[in-house]
């Protein structure tokens, strides 16, 4: 996964907010206007949270009419996932290598 | 207990902290436990590094026909206890990633921890969040993949 793209899901997923406009969307896509409606706060800052998720192409956009519909994309988080397991996995690898590398290297 | 966006992991010696602490400023030592064809699919090109703070290290190596250079410059060096260096990939814009290394002797042998913050910018961000990252992006994939 690029670093870039990997910032972006990050960023997106740093704030209760989105993660929450994420959670709704999982359960199918929605309106703007729905999806600010839990929310105590302005269409306005919803949309910029938003904006953040779309960078990030978690949510997408389509149009119907007038009407903004969004939907999840949830690609990029399966990404991230990947991403960490990967260096997880790398790092669990050496330690276990190193174990092995004492053992069979005594001074 | 940090909210940083980091992987860590822990692992338990049984050879003393100096002996494993040493292990991972030496290149001869880094082609035992960290890369070559017995721990994964890769050979090694070259291991070189300039342990002291503010050097650099480039570990290249070979998979699937493409060389690959883990480099990053070393931050903080305390034998036997911490030791701090950047972390990336060359394709990946390089210093991005920050790995802590903390070595507690315990007995006849240390405990190692060693935590991967993957990103620095992402601190700030991480901090307004009560959970870990790899918590965070898992709970997350898992439920969404649930829900589709």
């Amino acid at each position: 996964m690029k670093a870039v793209a990997l910032d972006h899901t990050m960023l997106a997923l740093a704030d209760p907010t989105r993660r929450a406009i994420l959670q709704r969307l999982g359960s199918g896509e929605a309106r703007v206007t729905e999806l600010a409606a839990p929310f105590a706060m302005s269409l306005n800052a919803v949309s910029k949270h938003i904006r953040v998720l779309e960078r990030a192409e978690l949510v997408q956009r389509r149009r119907a009419g007038r009407e903004h519909i969004l939907s999840l994309n949830p690609k990029p988080l399966d990404e991230a996932a990947a991403w960490i397991d990967e260096q997880r996995r790398f790092w669990t690898a050496n330690l276990d290598a190193l174990e092995r590398a004492l053992a069979d290297y005594e001074d | 207990m940090s909210a940083a966006p980091a992987i860590r992991v822990e692992h338990r010696f049984a050879a003393s902290a100096e002996r494993v602490f040493d292990a991972w400023l030496d290149p001869v030592w880094i082609g035992r436990f960290m890369f070559g064809p017995h721990l994964r699919d890769e050979q090694v090109v070259s291991l070189e590094n300039d342990p002291r703070i503010g050097g650099q290290f480039h570990y290249k190596v070979t998979r699937a026909g493409a060389e690959i250079d883990h480099t990053g410059t070393y931050r903080e060096i305390d034998r036997p206890r911490r030791l701090v260096f950047t972390w990336g990939v060359d394709e990946e814009q390089g210093d991005q990633s920050v790995v802590t290394i903390m070595i507690e002797p315990e007995g006849d042998g240390c405990v190692l921890a060693l935590t991967h913050a993957l990103h620095p910018n992402w601190a700030e961000y991480a901090e307004r969040t009560q959970a870990g990252w790899t918590k965070i992006v898992g709970d997350l994939a898992a439920a969404l993949n649930q829900a589709n």
